[in-house]
């Protein structure tokens, strides 16, 4: 397993005034799924097109397993790629789509043959080989592009957003049944999406992306819990946020001055400084014991949603402000109603603070 | 009520094809006649008129040309129309939409007035060589069917396609060649099979721009039917009637004859 | 070390493509169209507009207008009576048969039209196929005359432009749900309230781009009425053409040309705007 099997490292791509990716690093180990999350327009499609050398970066190195990739055009570098509404080409059957990589690169018809029944049997496609791909199913189609893409045995795989078209249900289906084949064949995968969601089921590792750089690259249970940046934050998951000042801080803890009171997070920032302290809400608990590693608030209840499997409260903070404190509980304990005035708390060390 | 309905338009269809193809099957046993007239039924059988076509002045010679006319008007379409297509498809061109309709204009323009148009500009030139006054302002008539279907069937076409073939190991080149070409073919050849028979048969335009010595087909038959009609034009539009069928055969196989309707 | 942005590179290279043919068409097609305009109020002193008093000002010259605006209309009409209701039998046939029928439609479209006018002439004649079939049907006791008649020009310029009729109003049913009539069917709408209702709103669109596809050429139309009718029904090409290859008055065929044109891309413009009302209504 080699740690730096890709490396993007300081591209920077212009589309005329507009600069889509700045100098952006990236390192990916061999055999690692990595998912590239962010919004619209952060660059991810120009990322991936690089990668496979379909756009060349204006500056910056791209290699792959040690050897610079920079300079191939994309026909040289063997990168499979898996497009967004799959670009499976319509004048030819099941079987010749995916055996068109091989003939592109000289095999013969009688070789290419056993190696296109075998992908049609990975992807469990074997009894429509011979139908036209624009008779098959959103999922079918799939299933082609990938089996497509990795009959070359490409040394990279890269998709894009390869389950934008497909609803809801099958796309959880296909999720899973991706993640599985990919293992299986061990290949190295970047995975476009924007649904923050999938990229926390289907990955290794996560990449969350802002206007053409990479903001964090970790595992999904690290991004979660411990986000690089409010942007990494905002993006993955709901969470409370109060804003507040920093009263003192000392061995890498600070006081925090809320709308709700005071409170401690592990963070060393200047006294003085403004900042927003961030907490999960399945990390809060109602009226808590007297604890010291915790944090322990005071607010006013304002709304009870049931959500089915959990219960949502929304309080209010007793002072006047605009703050307001969402936590979730699996179980609603009796007598709870609005108007109410409740302690909760949650644990220090689930509390999250960045400068604002 | 069904079925009357049902009925009449079946009705009207076989009155439609029957009215239509009326003209067009009547030249036929017209042209194996023996008797110098046009007369119905025909008397006899003989092959003389098809004998005979070989020495009517001109008209292989006016053959060759509509011919040699419409074929190079229309790869020149073919080159400059496609290469347009393109660019007004992938360019992102300000103004795409108007310059489409521009190049597609001179299909609603009534053919004489484009001749007319097209005279009295050589004329102002003093460009007086027929041949080439021909070419170009057939390039004018052909253009508007090879931009229509080409259009139509790169806008359709899904570029990433491309992109595919080439990180499947194809040169760009290539990728072109194995992807987008045989996915816009049926919008070529019906575009340029078009293209072709709307030169071939053109009149209106070219009545204003041949010579003595440089007479399309359209032109030279329409002469020899004013100036001797006998059964030899029968002779000649039965030969062009099969031509065509021939043509349509070769184009059904090879891209599919609906895929056409779209006129 | 990049190329410094300039203004041109927001345009992607690909746009320069277009270059070549648009050239070729301003030069070759636009040019000399503007210049015939230019022509027709081009008088020997300076701006005239007498070509087109002579046009507009002459009852004859009225009335050659007047005529091929009516055979314009009765061609449309009578392709409009005939070519609908086939256009729904060609739709509604099934594998081979349709791609036979079809064909059948399609082929008269590719054959000249000289050839079409000439036989056509013969069908007509007074020892014609038509004279002929009715003699022995009985059904007349000499042989009537036709050709040169009204009838025969009428006959023939729906003949030839029957086909672009058709074709539009197919292709629009063809995609026509099959199953909105029967929606409405079980609505309880009658087969004539489902037809003036669901079928024929939705036909529509084919019925416009027909119209005006013939119309637009059976307005301009120069072969078919020259063959079946030479100078006994002058129409406003005819006109045209004689003024420019016989009287040598270019003045009066330009402005001809120019009236001719501005009734046909009205004719032209009237439909786009009418099938973008349909088509938004379709979309509401
Ligand atoms: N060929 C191009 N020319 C000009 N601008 C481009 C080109 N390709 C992309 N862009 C611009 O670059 C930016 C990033 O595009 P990109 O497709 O990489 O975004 P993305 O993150 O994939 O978004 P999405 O989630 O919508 O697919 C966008 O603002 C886009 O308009
Ligand atoms: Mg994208």
């Amino acid at each position: 397993m080699q740690p730096d099997y890709l490396v993007v490292s300081g591209a920077d791509k212009r589309f005329g005034a507009a600069t889509v990716l700045r100098d952006l690093s990236l390192s990916v180990a061999q055999g690692e799924f990595v998912s590239l999350l962010g919004p619209s327009g952060c660059g991810k499609t120009t990322l991936l097109r690089c990668i496979a050398g379909l756009l060349h970066p204006d500056r910056g190195r791209i290699t792959v397993g040690g050897r610079d990739i920079t300079a191939l055009a994309a026909h040289q570098r063997n990168v499979g790629v898996v497009f967004q509404n799959y670009a499976l080409f319509p004048h030819l059957t099941v079987a010749e789509n995916i055996a068109f990589g091989l003939r592109a690169r000289g095999i013969s018809k009688a070789e290419a043959g056993p190696r296109v029944a075998e992908a049609l049997a990975l992807v469990r496609m074997e009894v429509h080989g011979d139908k036209p791909v624009t008779a098959l199913s959103g999922g079918q189609q799939q299933r082609v592009a990938v089996a497509r893409a990795l009959v070359v045995r490409p040394s990279l795989l890269l998709l894009d957003e390869p389950f934008s078209a497909l609803d809801r249900k099958l796309r959880e289906t296909m999720q899973v049944e991706l993640k599985q084949l990919l293992r299986e064949v061990g290949i190295t995968a970047i995975f476009v999406t924007h649904d923050q969601e999938e990229a926390l089921v289907v990955s290794d590792r996560v990449a969350v992306m802002n206007a053409g750089q990479i903001e964090q690259l970790t595992d999904p249970v690290t991004l979660y819990h411990a986000p690089a940046s409010l942007y990494v934050l905002d993006f993955v998951g709901q969470s409370t946020k109060l804003s507040g000042k920093v009263l003192s801080s000392s061995d890498g803890m600070i006081e925090v001055q809320t709308a709700f009171g005071v409170l401690r997070a592990p963070a060393s920032f200047m006294p003085g400084s403004s900042v927003a302290v961030a907490v999960r809400p399945e990390a809060m608990v109602l009226a808590p014991e007297a604890d010291a590693a915790l944090n322990t608030l005071r607010g006013q209840i304002s709304d009870i949603s049931f959500l089915g499997s959990r219960t949502q409260i929304h309080l209010n903070a007793p002072a006047e402000g605009e703050d307001r404190v969402i936590l979730e509980l699996s179980r609603l304990p009796a007598g709870l109603a609005t108007g109410q005035e409740v302690s909760f708390g949650f644990r220090v060390t689930d509390t999250m603070a960045f400068l604002a | 009520m069904e079925r009357f309905a049902k009925g009449l338009t079946s009705f009207a269809l076989f009155l439609t094809i029957a009215f239509l193809l009326l003209p067009i099957v009547v030249v036929i046993p017209v042209s194996f006649t023996e008797a110098p007239i046009f007369a119905f039924p025909p008397e006899g059988f003989s092959l003389q008129w098809y004998g005979r076509i070989r020495n009517v002045d001109g008209l292989l010679s006016a053959l060759g040309l509509s011919a040699q006319i419409a074929a190079l008007s229309t790869a020149i379409s073919l080159l400059l129309g496609t290469l347009c297509a393109i660019a007004l498809v992938r360019g992102r061109l300000p103004g795409a939409e108007a310059v489409a309709t521009f190049m597609v204009s001179p299909l609603m323009l009534p053919g004489l007035v484009l001749g007319i148009a097209m005279l009295q500009a050589m004329r102002e030139l003093g460009l007086r060589d027929a041949w080439f006054s021909l070419l170009i302002a057939h390039v004018v008539i052909t253009m508007p069917f090879i931009m229509r279907t080409v259009l139509a069937s790169l806008s359709l076409f899904d570029f990433a396609m491309v992109d595919a073939a080439r990180t499947l190991g194809c040169s760009y080149p290539l990728a072109i060649w194995r992807v987008l070409v045989p996915n816009i073919l049926p919008g070529f050849v019906s575009g340029a099979l078009f293209a072709f028979i709307a030169s071939f048969d053109n009149y209106p335009v070219s009545m204003f721009l041949v010579d003595v010595r440089t007479k399309t087909l359209p032109i030279q038959l329409l002469n020899y039917l004013e100036i001797s009609p006998d059964p030899t034009l029968a002779a000649v539009s039965t030969l062009l009637i099969l031509l065509t069928i021939f043509v349509l055969f070769l184009c059904d196989r090879m891209v599919g004859l609906r895929r056409m309707s779209s006129i | 070390m990049m190329a410094p942005a300039s203004k041109a590179q927001k345009l992607d290279p690909l746009a320069y493509l277009a270059l070549p043919g648009l050239i070729f068409m301003a030069l070759v097609f636009l040019a000399p169209l503007l210049l015939m305009l230019w022509s027709s109020i081009r008088g020997a002193d300076g701006f005239t507009l007498s070509g087109y008093a002579r046009v507009l000002g002459d009852d004859y010259y009225i009335q050659v207008i007047g005529q091929t605006l009516q055979l314009a209309l009765i061609t449309t009409a009578g392709a409009l009576i005939l070519g609908y209701p086939a256009a729904f039998a060609l739709a509604r046939a099934k594998g081979w048969r349709q791609v036979v029928l079809f064909a059948l439609v399609f082929l008269p479209l590719t054959v000249s039209i000289i050839v079409k006018s000439f036989g056509w002439g013969i069908v007509l004649r007074r020892d014609g196929i038509l004279n002929w079939l009715m003699l022995n049907l009985g059904l007349i006791e000499r042989p009537i005359r036709m050709i040169f008649t009204e009838f025969a020009l009428y006959a023939g310029m729906i003949n030839v432009f029957l086909p672009f009729m058709v074709l539009p109003i197919y292709s629009v049913v063809r995609m026509m749900d099959p199953r909105l009539p029967d929606a409405a069917a079980t609505l309880g709408a009658s087969p004539w309230f489902r037809f003036t209702r669901v079928t024929l709103p939705l036909s529509l669109p084919g019925v416009v781009a027909g119209v005006s596809i013939v119309f637009s050429l059976a307005v301009a139309a120069y072969v078919t009425p020259s063959l079946l009718m030479g100078d006994r029904y002058m129409t406003m090409s005819m006109v045209m053409a004689k003024a420019f290859l016989n009287l040598r008055d270019w003045q009066l065929g330009a402005a001809m040309a120019a009236v001719l044109m501005t009734l046909a891309v009205v004719v032209v413009i009237g439909a786009a705007i009418l099938q973008r009302r349909l088509g938004t209504a379709k979309g509401s």
